[in-house]
């Protein structure tokens, strides 16, 4: 990653006022968790959890050397589980609001680190087709008691920063002023790989395809995170998204006849290369366990398919493809993982599927946990917050281009220059 | 920096897929009989043998094999059958013999390989819990029209070579003397490592644990050959089996506190594990299971395999069905270093677990050379078998000096 002087002095905090709250030597660092729900399979549940309970991690059971003690809850239903959680971890408090949560209902900033998992719940959801998570209000209370104790604390954000691209804007902005470690993402970008291999720096991409099953918005930020993590260590670095369009319905399926993007569509050789990495690939054809799908089973099989194609300033074209079968449909859908594919200058294809570990545990969780331990102990984000800046923007560009009658839309925001980490910062060991 | 030459060179080639036709793509496809014992859908040869006829996904791209599938044998034909379809659909013959399906109507060999999968189907199973699939019969026919042909061609055996240990000797004594290529075994030892580690080649081993889950001898089988494709690599080579045991029940855990396997591996190979059961199946929290006690609860029936080797080496495998669901392995280095990894079996229906298999198949088949020694796969077969014999033998100690199996693993 780069390494500024402002970055440096971020990472020290000493200096710049508020200023990163200094925490005595060899005292371990205490958490501060927010969420809007805490149930079996939630985020919360998954990575709060981790850090009350340890996990899994290069041949040990691993426990993160923090404490989480407070926890904000604003939805309790039947099915929650943050009671159980803190009678059986005492340590950890419950609180009835995000400031007493982070002073320990005291009046000043009382924790090292806040985790801010804004993710499932009832909240309402928008003409667009967006979930209106109250993250940008989260951490807006958050950097209130910032403000009021005249120190901060690094701060992590569970998949993109916002449905709204301006809070997203507001709450990277305001990270950056008040100087304060912000990571943030989905866990798709740091699972692991199959093949276990990243993109290496420097090389150049012609276009690039990432591949799933759907879902507006909450879907879309993980095929978009996946895509970015492979395609920002291109020649140049991030240079941003100029403009964006969607594709869904007759035009979806004229664009993947066409199979350019020239002809309107993406690669076809890509959409191939991304199939091929599948585990989980829906047969086509009966009795038939593992077969590769025609166009015309495409269709049957996604019916509500659509594509968000992106134009970036450095020239690269991408898209992310969303298999969408019918609601209810049975047997609907393509694809069950998300699987990137990139077409780089000279014609070679590099392909990958990003594995979740679907099972009792959802260890894809583990890398992200492992990354956000890696920000409370040094202040610092492993990866910049500017990719899920990017992305955020690009799934609310992409959901408003299919609001706005699948128009073509420049994205003049979205010019976020940034440069990868020198390592890759997926699951491989 | 990593250069794209340099990282071009360090993954093979395999993982960028160039634009332009390969030499092998254009060559004359080879002519393939395969011997089964039925197919069904989510059969082995179902899984396997389609592959070869509507192809498969290898390196980001859908693979044509340049195989031909020309004849076929299926002992059963249950509810259910696709050979009739598939033969049909693809333009192949089903014969009612296995000499038949070799010399596809003429009176000598006529196929350029042999895949034999004598997985699924109704056989009968012994007191030992082994079930009796007649892959040494399928051989032995394989071998008397190899031998009136004055001819052989390339053979592979699904799973292990046999529930007995001596049919798999003979089965291997067989192949070299008619000097074929035989090739074997459970697509574990190719499929996925989470992460994708060996044991680095002419290391020193000290111990090493596998976990599995599943029924015997199916499932144990899978997981032997797992553990044996990683310790195969250790310094010196496999050099054969000195004793078995197989215990069973709260001997199991005994045994851990006395010592005999490694509560430290085991921790590492439950730290690979994605699937633990009890509370992480209740309520998804993640367990330290090799402390926190639950596991005597939650894997009820537990069985160790000890399996001694002649050069001192102590290997054992626990099946734990209750407390996980997929398979993982650790082994403590002499430098004392752990490497511990899970054996990736991607999800039903795809099972591309068994795409890595036939991968290797083919590569067998077109270049006439078995990837990997066969000596792996019987040894696998006879430890097992061993093992069961413990196991019926009142899960004595049983010494092996008739499993002097040592070979050599490819780099």
């Amino acid at each position: 990653m780069r390494g500024s002087r402002r970055d440096f002095l971020a990472g020290m905090a000493a200096t710049s006022p508020p200023g990163e709250a200094t925490r005595p030597a060899g005292r371990r660092p205490r958490i501060a968790a927010l969420t809007t729900v805490y149930y079996k399979y939630s985020h919360s549940e998954h990575i709060i959890d981790r850090f009350l309970d340890g996990y899994g991690w290069e041949s040990r059971h691993h426990r993160p050397p923090m404490d989480v003690v407070s926890l904000y809850v604003e939805q309790v239903g039947d099915k929650d589980l943050s009671r159980e959680r803190a009678q059986r971890h005492p340590g950890m408090r419950i609180y009835p609001t995000v400031a007493e949560a982070l002073t320990q209902a005291g009046s000043d900033l009382a924790v090292d680190g806040v985790l801010l998992i804004g993710e499932h719940g009832h909240y309402p959801v928008n003409e667009k087709g967006q979930k209106l998570y109250p993250r940008y209000e989260y951490f807006q209370q958050v950097v209130e008691v910032y403000r009021q104790s005249g120190k901060t604390a690094p701060l992590f954000n569970d998949k993109h920063l916002s449905w709204n691209w301006d809070y997203a804007r507001e709450m990277a902005d305001t990270a950056k002023q008040m100087g304060f470690g912000f990571m943030a993402g989905s866990s798709l970008p740091v699972t692991w790989r199959q093949p276990s291999i990243d993109l290496p720096r420097g090389v150049e991409v012609e276009e690039a395809v990432s591949i799933w099953a759907g879902g507006i918005d909450g879907g879309d930020i993980h095929a978009l995170e996946a895509l970015q993590s492979i395609v920002e260590r291109r020649r140049g670095g991030e240079t941003g998204v100029r403009a964006v369009q969607a594709v869904r319905g007759e035009r979806f399926w004229q664009a993947l006849e066409s199979g350019s993007w020239e002809g309107g569509g993406w690669d076809r050789q890509l959409l191939e290369a991304a199939l091929c990495r599948s585990n989980q690939l829906n047969p086509a054809r009966a009795t038939y366990s593992n077969v590769f799908p025609s166009n015309r089973d495409l269709r049957r099989l996604a019916p509500d398919a659509y594509a968000y194609r992106f134009e970036y300033g450095d020239g690269l074209r991408a898209s992310i493809i969303q298999f969408q079968a019918a609601p209810k449909q049975k047997g609907g859908g393509v694809v069950g993982d998300c699987n990137v594919a990139a077409r780089l200058k000279g014609g070679d294809v590099f392909s990958v599927l990003f594995y979740l570990p679907y099972y009792s545990m959802r260890n894809f969780f583990s890398p992200q946990v492992h990354h956000i331990e890696s920000l409370f102990l040094t202040g610092k984000a492993p990866y910049p917050l500017e990719r899920t800046l990017l992305t955020t923007g690009m799934t609310a560009a992409g959901i408003e281009s299919l609001y706005q009658k699948q128009q073509r839309l420049e994205t003049p925001h979205l010019a976020i220059r940034y440069e990868p980490t020198r390592e890759s910062t997926f699951w491989r060991t | 920096m990593l250069t794209r030459r340099t990282f071009l060179e360090a993954v093979g080639g395999a993982t960028l897929v160039s634009t332009r036709p390969t030499q092998a793509e254009s060559s004359v496809p080879r002519r393939i009989a395969i011997i089964t014992t039925i197919w069904k859908y989510l059969s082995h040869a179902q899984h396997m043998g389609d592959r070869f006829l509507v192809g498969y996904p290898r390196h980001g791209k859908w693979h044509e094999p340049p195989i031909q599938v020309v004849s076929l044998y299926v002992d059963q034909k249950p509810e259910g059958d696709l050979s009739g379809q598939r033969a049909a659909e693809h333009g192949f013959k089903i014969y009612r013999s296995i000499a038949e399906t070799l010399r596809c109507g003429t009176d000598k060999l006529a196929v350029d390989a042999v895949v034999i999968i004598g997985e699924h189907g109704s056989y009968p199973t012994n007191e030992k819990g082994q079930k009796l699939y007649p892959r040494y019969e399928f051989f032995q026919e394989v071998v008397r029209v190899f031998e009136q042909s004055r001819r052989s061609v390339p053979v592979f055996n699904d799973k292990h070579l046999s529930y007995s240990w001596k049919k798999a000797r003979q089965m291997v004594s067989d192949s070299k003397r008619l000097g074929f290529p035989f090739l074997a075994g459970s697509s574990l030892p190719v499929t996925w490592r989470l992460p994708p580690v060996e044991i680095p080649y002419g290391a020193e081993v000290e111990e090493a644990l596998m976990l599995g889950v599943g029924g015997s001898d199916a499932m144990d089988y899978h997981a032997l050959e797992a553990m044996q494709c990683m310790v195969e690599r250790r310094k010196g080579g496999e050099t054969g089996i000195r004793s078995v045991q197989m215990l069973e029940g709260e001997a199991v855990w005994k045994a851990g506190e006395q010592g005999r396997w490694s509560k430290r591996l085991l921790e590492a190979a439950l730290s690979r594990s994605d699937s633990l059961q009890g509370d992480s199946q209740l309520d998804s929290r993640p367990q330290d299971l090799a402390h926190n006690g639950q596991l005597p609860t939650l894997a009820k029936n537990p069985a160790a395999y000890f399996i001694e080797r002649n050069d001192g080496l102590r290997t054992t495998l626990l099946m734990l069905n209750g407390a996980m669901r997929d398979f993982t392995f650790a082994a403590r280095l002499r430098a004392g270093e752990i490497v511990s990894t899970q054996f990736f079996l991607p999800p039903t229906p795809n099972v591309t677990y068994s795409a890595c298999l036939v991968a290797q198949i083919e590569r067998m088949i077109v270049s006439g050379r078995a990837p990997y020694p066969v000596e792996r796969t019987q040894i696998t077969s006879a430890m097992l078998d061993r093992c069961l014999d413990s196991k019926v033998a009142g899960h004595r100690r049983l010494e092996t000096p008739e499993l002097d199996v040592s070979y050599r693993a490819p780099q």
